[in-house]
């Protein structure tokens, strides 16, 4: 029988993206049995939603996916507003459309940053950080905050976007292109990127299904599936965008992905920010001292396309002002659980590689 | 809209128009696995329901080919139902998850324990009747494994 070195790798390590522990057992260099250890994040939002109102909850989701709070905020709205019999108005669902895609942005802004900084690369750091401080800088411009943004409630949004704000992301999406092409750039024309990433880590069609992989990951193994597309929420049906796909399934198809999704993001908020209706930009039903007095009834689940993948949130309510239970679909948590079948043979720094095409954010891994 | 499938009722019950079947827990295993047959090839989420004097477990099952969306829910008064971990590798983490925080037990699940808590936490806090202000701290042992205690001094 032989004898395999154990490993503890975190909670507290910089390519681990946050407070994860994984517990390796090593042949040489190789990894032969990966445990991921998670929880160390956790705070049990599912219970803390029970305990509040419908619409304070609401900054419970801003504290998930950290990175890309506006997703968070517009997934949980589509089911507790469909509990609560409230429909935002036109005007309200481009908004939340235009702030999805530049969240969507700097979400991916962050892992591609990140991503460098995994293969010993810095200066991509840099350069989407600065690019993901404009994005945040509009989003102090609308609602007074850079992450945790708390901008859209119940029943639409909470102020009302202004032309100046219009001009600013349309200069935005004018400039960034070039930006993200150089970024592109400092990634695939280097050489030890690709050798490091081309054929690495491949994750076949029927795992991902298996392990419930969504998202760019998904995307990535050869399965068209995006929610936007699938089942069209707020205005998606009317911008006009592709999904980008890829069939290799290793680290070099997920980054082309997630690269190809910010194109696409930059187009549909070129495009929605022109489409915004003139109206109203809240549901006067909904307004400030009626908030905490709505009663939801019944079940609903609702799926969105969060920057990592699908976000299901599901709630059930039983006529009071408070939800009975709220159950959320981290599509991180299910990308996590795929790490131990990646990683397995593999070289160390290869799992280091593999973890950083995850995506990995765990204030919404652990909740 | 009701129609009976085998022992189970199959019925649009929320607002969001997903077919709903209801099984009883001994039969939910096979009809799982005619569910799989099917074309349901992605277990999306298990939930746990705390209806005071029972437990009800939801399961939202994916088919990619049509996307289809469908729920099958079962009842449990003792806290035991059939693991689905040899049908979709999904399950593996999910039911911990629900162990972890709603106590169910997956039998049949070969490594059944606690995902986000320390192993020795006790009750479950997604129960209705959790005792919140009975509050617990976590501190790590030598060997770097976590274990929860109700002595502040011992907490971090």
């Amino acid at each position: 029988m032989s004898e395999f070195v154990e490993l503890n790798f975190g909670p507290q390590h910089p390519s681990t993206h946050g407070v994860l522990r994984l517990k390796a057992k090593l042949d040489g260099e190789i990894i032969r049995e990966l445990e991921p250890v998670i929880g160390y994040l956790h705070r049990d939002a599912e219970k803390l939603c029970e305990l509040t109102f419908y619409a304070d909850n609401l900054i419970l989701f801003d504290r998930m996916d950290y990175v890309g709070s506006m997703l968070m905020e517009s997934g949980y709205l589509e089911a507790a507003e469909k509990i609560l019999s409230i429909d935002p108005p036109e005007r309200a669902q481009w908004i939340r459309v235009v702030m999805n895609e530049l969240s969507r942005i700097a979400a991916h802004l962050v892992w591609a940053g990140a991503f460098g900084l995994d293969l010993g690369m810095l200066t991509p750091f840099f350069y989407c950080f600065a690019e993901r401080d404009k994005i945040l800088d509009i989003f102090t411009e609308i609602c007074g905050t850079r992450q945790e943004t708390n901008y859209m409630s119940i029943g639409g949004v909470y102020q009302d976007i202004t032309p100046e704000i219009m001009d600013h992301i349309l200069e935005f999406t004018e400039t960034f292109p070039k930006r993200l092409e150089e970024i592109y750039k400092l990634f695939v024309k280097n050489d030890v990127f690709i050798s490091r990433n081309k054929g690495i880590g491949v994750l076949d069609r029927e795992t991902a299904i298996d392990y419930g992989v969504t998202g760019p990951m998904l995307r990535a193994s050869g399965v068209n599936y995006d929610v936007r597309k699938a089942k069209p929420y707020l205005v998606y049906d009317k911008v006009n965008f592709e999904v980008p796909v890829s069939y290799k399934g290793d680290n070099l198809a997920r980054f082309l992905v997630r690269f190809e999704e910010l194109r696409q993001s930059v187009k549909i908020v070129r495009e929605a920010v022109k489409k915004i209706p003139d109206g109203p930009h809240f549901n006067p039903k909904a307004k400030k001292p009626m908030m905490i007095r709505l009663r939801g009834d019944g079940e609903y689940y609702a799926r969105t396309e969060s920057a990592k993948g699908e976000f299901g949130v599901y709630i059930v309510g039983d006529g009071g002002v408070k939800p009975y239970r709220v159950r959320v679909r981290s599509p991180t948590f299910k990308n996590l659980s795929v790490l131990p079948v990646l990683a397995k043979d593999q070289m160390i720094a290869d799992m280091v590689a593999i973890s950083g095409t995850l995506d990995l954010v765990f204030g919404e891994i652990d909740r | 809209m009701k129609e009976q499938l085998g022992e189970s009722v199959s019925a649009v019950n929320g607002k969001d128009g997903i077919m709903v079947h209801t099984v009883a827990k001994e039969r939910l295993f096979e009809f799982m696995k005619e569910m799989k047959e099917k074309g349901f090839d992605s277990l999306s989420l298990i939930t746990g329901v705390d209806r005071k004097d029972y437990l009800e477990v939801v399961y939202h099952l994916h088919n990619f080919a049509t996307d289809e969306y469908v729920e099958v829910k079962t009842t449990t008064d003792n806290g035991v139902v059939p693991s689905l971990v040899s049908l979709w590798s999904s399950a593996r983490w999910d039911e911990r998850e629900e162990y972890d925080l709603m106590g169910i037990k997956f039998e049949g699940h070969e490594n059944l324990k606690r995902i986000f808590l320390p192993e020795n936490w006790v009750g479950h806090p997604l129960r209705k009747d959790y005792n919140l202000k009975n509050i617990q701290y976590i501190n790590m042992d030598k060997d770097g494994e976590d274990y929860a205690t109700f002595d502040p001094g011992d907490g971090w």
